[in-house]
């Protein structure tokens, strides 16, 4: 067992601390995060990251990136939840559609989208659910029909985070009815910007927007735009979804960094002249609480090891995803409990939104997202315990 | 970063398993209710002929000076078996205790027998009102000329009938922490064992009563009057092996309802297919890996003597208890009706869990001391 970092890792760390002093942007740092969902800022912050060598630091060289390992990549997360970086507008782009064009898009593709990925310039979505079609994505209707070299997209597509400021989406369409039903679908690279493409935002129960409802009615996209071979695009989803191995990392040391202003809320506050940390009832649930949450970083390290050792990701990702966001939504509901009243206040004194009543509301989408607790339960029990499947046609 | 055991820890736990495995697994456990641990001697020496008796003791006394780490294996696989015996007292309680404290004379007597398995040691502590205080102890060791009298009562003392040692908790001045630690020996006449029933019949709990016991002064372990401070010293090593034990125990839970919910049909199809079983051993299996990550690291905590090691070691054991529990309950409830017969081995497991809960220390107690580590 080792916990420590090569010589070569903490002097990488290093060089990203120090980078981030330098350029985040100092308003930024002030403002309370107020700039959070503002797009120009966002693409702006990914310009100065690709400026500074920052932008795809796991991408090759040749395209912009760093070549970074897996290692240099948790790196990369520890900082920026350390510093309360603003959060990347393309992660779509960077980390998954990126990353799968480099492996099986054409020439053409990755000259004409890789660069502007890096930059900001486009930011991308990804058009995986539909109504109808959460959790069980085979079950996709958008249907695709070929016309000449064109194909006229028809349907409609939900939960598209950043939909309505991305320029291009990842999209999934059934190009054929095979009686398989994850046959037959095709990945286009869609252009969201035309008449066929209509984004209306979802807001969510903490009043911010991140979704969107995308409808398509004659959306256009050409061969052109085909990712790998057509009716073959479970293959490249699935390779793409391969391809997010960092994401849970950056949830597991925001939930450490949450901890601990937890931590701080139950020393600062006071209830009857005493701090809520002192009381046996807080101060129970608060072990428990760290208790899990401390084991949820451990047990992402133990599974860190043996993806490094095996050279890839296990199914143990569910296990991590499944436990850091049953956490992190119990953590909330503690802030919120703990602090009597008071809790349920949505504005601080200073009139700034408050930060747990906010994430409270919305821990509530994180055990959904990404695919809920019962389906990682179910690949959990399936691929790592060897209970049978469950019934699926 | 490397987090797992290493190559040569996983290859001694396939020893130690086949070994448990050939002898029954929890049949070891089920002659012991009946024997009392007649048949269990024979057992204590086969695992010490593998040498796990002796991993932790220096190799001037006949060990293999190695540290916490390379028990963990040995201490999941004993905690599967659910063995009996004395193996967690006298080899991660007593030996961290004599190796840190003891003089080279006791030393010199005691380690190298312990290596080869020959004798083990058993605790005494806890007394009528049942507290984990040193204000809790009231019987007294007073120096006469050159001995040390021991006159009082301990109760809940583990496996008493087959130790052949006991380390005695006793007062031995006037201030709330003069407290020291007595090594005495078993073979010695003036003590009376009386066994206690326990829900967890695999375990043995006796009140021993000392009258006018004799030793002489060379049997104090560590300083007089300074025994609390070591015996703190001591737990922590205690407790982050007792939470791997529990996290043997709750992994063979695991696999023990996985097994079943893949055989055991109803309506036509095996009970793991249905989510209510299948999601409930999902958080059964979360919960141990979670308890496992943090019985490794209490481990490597301790073995590194590191700044955060005893809320570590206190977090191990709180979450390490629950785990077990809930698994063990858990574990009985989707075995359905057989789960409730003793013909089973669920309910072993849930007395196991049920006997460790508040072993030499209350949760209670490890809640307030976690707090406290952590500077709250």
């Amino acid at each position: 067992m080792d916990f420590s970092f090569t010589k070569h890792e903490e002097e990488f760390r290093q060089e990203l601390r120090t980078w981030l002093e330098e350029h985040l942007p100092k308003d930024w740092v002030m403002s309370n995060q107020k700039y959070v969902k503002d797009p120009v800022f966002l693409r702006n912050w990914q310009k100065e990251l690709y400026e500074g060598g920052w932008g795809a630091i796991a991408w090759p060289e040749k395209y912009g990136g760093r070549n970074a390992t897996l290692m240099e990549e948790i790196i990369y997360e520890q900082e920026m939840v350390r510093a309360k970086a603003p959060s990347p507008i393309n992660y779509v782009g960077i980390h998954m559609v990126g990353p799968t064009l480099m492996d099986i898009g054409t020439e053409e593709q990755k000259e004409q989208y890789l660069q502007k990925m890096l930059t900001g310039e486009e930011v991308w979505c990804q058009g995986y659910s539909e109504p109808n079609a959460g959790s069980d994505l085979a079950a996709i209707q958008t249907s695709a029909v070929k016309d000449g070299d064109r194909w006229i997209i028809n349907g409609q597509k939900v939960w598209t985070s950043y939909g309505h400021v991305a320029d291009r989406c990842f999209l999934l369409a059934r190009t054929n009815h095979f009686e398989k039903k994850h046959k037959g679908i095709t990945v286009f690279l869609l252009d969201m910007k035309q008449a066929g493409v209509e984004t209306q935002p979802i807001i969510q129960m903490n009043g911010e927007h991140d979704f969107n409802e995308v409808f398509l009615k004659d959306a256009i996209a050409y061969d052109a735009d085909i990712v790998g071979e057509v009716d073959e695009g479970w293959r490249v989803t699935m390779a793409l979804l391969a391809h997010e191995r960092t994401g849970i990392g950056a949830q597991v040391f925001t939930l450490e960094q949450q901890f601990q202003d937890l931590v701080t809320l139950a020393k600062e506050r006071e209830d009857h002249g005493q701090p809520l940390i002192k009381n046996p009832f807080i101060r129970k649930n608060m072990i428990d609480l760290y208790a899990r949450s401390r084991g949820s970083l451990l047990n992402y390290y133990r599974n860190l090891t043996k993806t490094l050792k095996n050279g890839y990701p296990g199914p143990e990702g569910s296990m991590d995803k499944l436990i850091v966001s049953e956490i992190t939504k119990d953590l909330f509901a503690q802030s919120i409990s703990m602090q009597g009243h008071q809790g349920i206040l949505s504005e601080d004194v200073d009139g700034e939104h408050s930060y747990w009543s906010n994430n409270y509301l919305y821990s509530f989408g994180q055990t959904i997202g990404g695919g809920t607790s019962e389906i990682q339960r179910n690949t959990i029990g399936e691929r790592i315990l060897g209970l049978p499947k469950d019934l699926r046609r | 970063m490397d987090f797992a055991l290493n190559q040569e820890q996983e290859l001694f736990r396939g020893y130690v398993r086949k070994y448990l495995e050939s002898k029954g697994l929890t049949k070891i456990a089920r002659d012991y209710m009946v024997d009392q641990g007649e048949s269990f001697p024979a057992i204590h020496t086969g695992l010490a002929e593998l040498g796990c008796s002796s991993i932790n003791i220096s190799e001037c006394y006949g060990g293999m000076e190695l540290g916490a780490l390379d028990l963990v294996p040995v201490l999941e696989e004993i905690g599967r078996a659910l063995l009996p015996g004395l193996f967690l007292e006298t080899n991660t309680l007593v030996v961290p205790l004599l190796e840190q404290f003891g003089t080279e004379e006791q030393k010199a007597s005691y380690l190298p027998d312990i290596a080869e398995g020959k004798s083990t040691f058993t605790f005494a502590w806890l007394e009528h009102d049942y507290n984990y205080q040193p204000s809790g102890i009231k019987l007294k060791a007073h120096q006469e000329k050159n001995s040390i009298i021991i006159d009082g009562v301990k109760t809940l003392v583990p496996e008493a009938q087959i130790a052949d040692y006991f380390v005695v908790v006793a007062r031995t001045g006037k201030e709330e922490k003069d407290i020291s630690l007595v090594i005495v020996d078993r073979s010695q006449s003036n003590m009376t064992i009386r066994p206690q029933k326990t829900i967890d019949e695999a375990r043995c709990l006796s009140e021993v009563t000392f009258n006018h016991l004799e030793v002489p002064p060379t049997q104090i372990l560590g300083p007089i009057n300074g025994g609390w401070t070591i015996l703190q010293e001591g737990l922590l090593s205690f407790n982050a092996a007792l939470s791997t034990i529990m996290v043997g125990s709750t992994d063979k839970i695991v696999e023990m309802a996985v097994e079943y919910a893949n055989i055991r049909e109803q309506f036509g199809q095996p009970i793991g297919r249905f989510q209510a079983v299948k999601h409930k051993i999902v958080d059964m299996k979360v919960d141990l890996e979670t308890a496992r990550s943090l019985a490794y690291y209490a481990n490597w905590a301790l073995e590194n003597k590191t700044d955060d090691r005893v809320q570590a070691i206190t977090i191990a054991r709180i979450f390490a208890t629950d785990a077990f529990i809930r698994a063990a309950s858990n574990n009985i409830q989707i075995h359905g009706g057989i789960g409730f017969t003793e013909e089973v081995d669920c309910h072993l497991y849930l007395k196991r869990a049920r006997f460790y809960e508040n072993y030499l220390g209350s949760t209670q107690q490890y809640y307030e001391q976690a707090a406290t580590a952590l500077g709250w």
